[in-house]
């Protein structure tokens, strides 16, 4: 088992506001962790300072990422309706940012692969600005699964999907994650699959973050309780 | 027409400018610089008339002052800054210095027509060999950072690199393109600079969907312009720029058209 992310002591504030008072916890490879919180908790903050831990490598800092290859899969994106590159060439484009322009023979395999587990084949080679949302979201997930990651950050990837969609791309999540021996971490407000799908939480509250098995998620981070919770009232 | 050693040295230069240009402008289209284009063309108008005025080679000046604005720009495109707004006044100075510059080195108003609407019927062999210099080293810097520069153009938000990095990076590519409008403006002239840069990639777009088939389809459209626009000038002994603008419009319009019937 290998660590992949360290966090010693972390603080985040914006000015006075403080969003994470002193967080620690360690995260090892070959784990799906769903990052858990309400609006505002900092999971964004938090992802987004392991994420420019990972790219500038830094060795002092509270956060340590031991991840030679990061893949991130922003919440909103939107390439826009004159994008000109298929579904196809925009999974190739995201396999390397570095090196030769051409792929080679193991990546295009890699590129076919990510295409055929996220269903794309059919349409593989048409514009992905004529997707519909659940396919350009798919895209997106392919191009980072096909980069090889050790390190797959997910921001809230199935909050436009209904809950067959959610559990089908948990599915297929947690099949490469295990094919690939990769930490995925996972923000999602959608806590319904997380006992029996994921292997950790990661619930940021009060300015602190509990870290535990995700068969035993508290009640209180349960979003499928705080739902039924807000029905009663 | 190729008895004539000022055809064959304006095909050489033209074909080497079309593909150059072709090449960046996938970059530029993708990554919506249009406008930073054309300011950069009157930017290399202000560089050629200095370059008049001091008595150096016009390209060299084109070079320096492109570069120059590049770096600006990418500097404030870093710092957040809405760069359009500088980027017009930066344009707005650049075309009153070259007035100026054209005026403190005396320079006829062909000198001016030249570095307008482009003089590649007049295009020296030593010019040609600058120019063939600074088109392998587009070319190369292309092929070596063609990865994060497509991921730059295409897909900024998959391009995970730090800060710091992706900041360099930015700027790196306004240089190469600086280059290459300094380049183009050879043989259209300042003024229709993105007649080659943006419009055969903007055609191109109809046609192919992936990065390395719209640099093979820009270049396509580049060539098939410059040759046409270089033979019809020679024929009827009016501006090649008239014919390349034209015939690059039509293609741009035909793509249009062909889109709606898709």
């Amino acid at each position: 088992m290998k660590t992949i992310i360290q966090v010693d002591h972390f603080r985040a504030a914006f000015g006075k506001k403080v969003i994470l008072k002193d967080v620690s916890f360690t995260l090892t490879d070959d784990q799906l962790v769903v990052i858990l919180g309400e609006n505002g908790a900092g999971k964004t903050t938090l992802v987004t300072a392991i994420l420019n831990a990972a790219l500038s490598q830094e060795k002092t800092g509270a956060i340590q990422v031991q991840a030679e290859n990061v893949a991130y899969v922003p919440q909103f994106r939107d390439l826009g309706a004159d994008y000109p590159l298929s579904i196809r060439s925009f999974i190739a484009l995201g396999v390397r940012n570095y090196g030769l322009p051409w792929l080679s023979k193991s990546e295009k395999q890699h590129v076919a692969d990510a295409i055929q587990r996220f269903d794309l084949e059919a349409i593989a080679d048409q514009p992905i600005a004529m997707a519909s949302g659940g396919q350009k979201q798919r895209a997106y997930i392919a191009q980072a699964v096909a980069k090889q990651p050790d390190l797959l950050i997910l921001d809230e990837p199935s909050s436009a999907l209904d809950s067959e969609h959610t559990l089908a791309l948990v599915k297929q999540i947690r099949q490469v994650q295990q094919e690939q021996k990769m930490l995925v971490l996972w923000i999602s407000h959608d806590t319904s699959w997380v006992k029996g799908k994921a292997d950790r939480y990661l619930w940021l509250h009060n300015q602190e973050v509990d870290l535990g098995l995700a068969k035993e998620l508290p009640v209180a981070a349960d979003s499928t309780h705080r739902e039924e919770v807000n029905h009663v009232f | 027409m190729f008895s004539e050693p000022y055809m064959v040295h304006a095909f050489v230069a033209g074909t080497v400018i079309a593909i150059v240009s072709a090449l960046v402008g996938t970059f530029v289209v993708a990554r919506s610089y249009n406008f930073l284009t054309h300011s950069l063309s009157e930017i290399a108008f202000a560089g050629a008339a200095m370059g008049f005025w001091l008595g150096f080679a016009p390209l060299m000046g084109m070079i320096a002052l492109t570069a120059l604005s590049a770096l600006a720009i990418g500097s404030l495109e870093n710092a957040k800054v809405k760069s359009d707004n500088v980027t017009s006044a930066i344009s707005a100075l650049a075309i009153g210095l070259g007035i100026l510059f054209l005026a403190l080195g005396h320079s006829s108003s062909s000198s001016a027509t030249g570095i307008l609407f482009g003089s590649v019927l007049g295009i020296s062999l030593s010019d040609i060999y600058l120019l063939l210099g600074m088109a392998a080293l587009v070319m190369a810097l292309i092929l070596f950072f063609y990865r994060p520069l497509s991921l730059l153009a295409f897909d900024e938000e998959g391009l995970l690199m730090s800060r710091n990095k992706k900041g360099l990076l930015r700027i790196f590519f306004l240089l190469i393109m600086a280059l290459s409008v300094a380049i183009s403006s050879q043989l259209v002239g300042s003024l229709l600079v993105f007649v080659l840069v943006t419009l055969p990639a903007a055609s191109a777009r109809t046609f192919q969907k992936s990065v390395v088939g719209l640099i093979g389809m820009s270049m396509f459209f580049a060539l098939f312009g410059t040759w046409m626009g270089l033979s019809l000038a020679y024929l009827t002994n009016l501006p090649t720029s008239v014919f390349i603008a034209l015939i690059e419009v039509g293609i741009y319009l035909m793509s249009l058209l062909m889109q709606k019937m898709n």
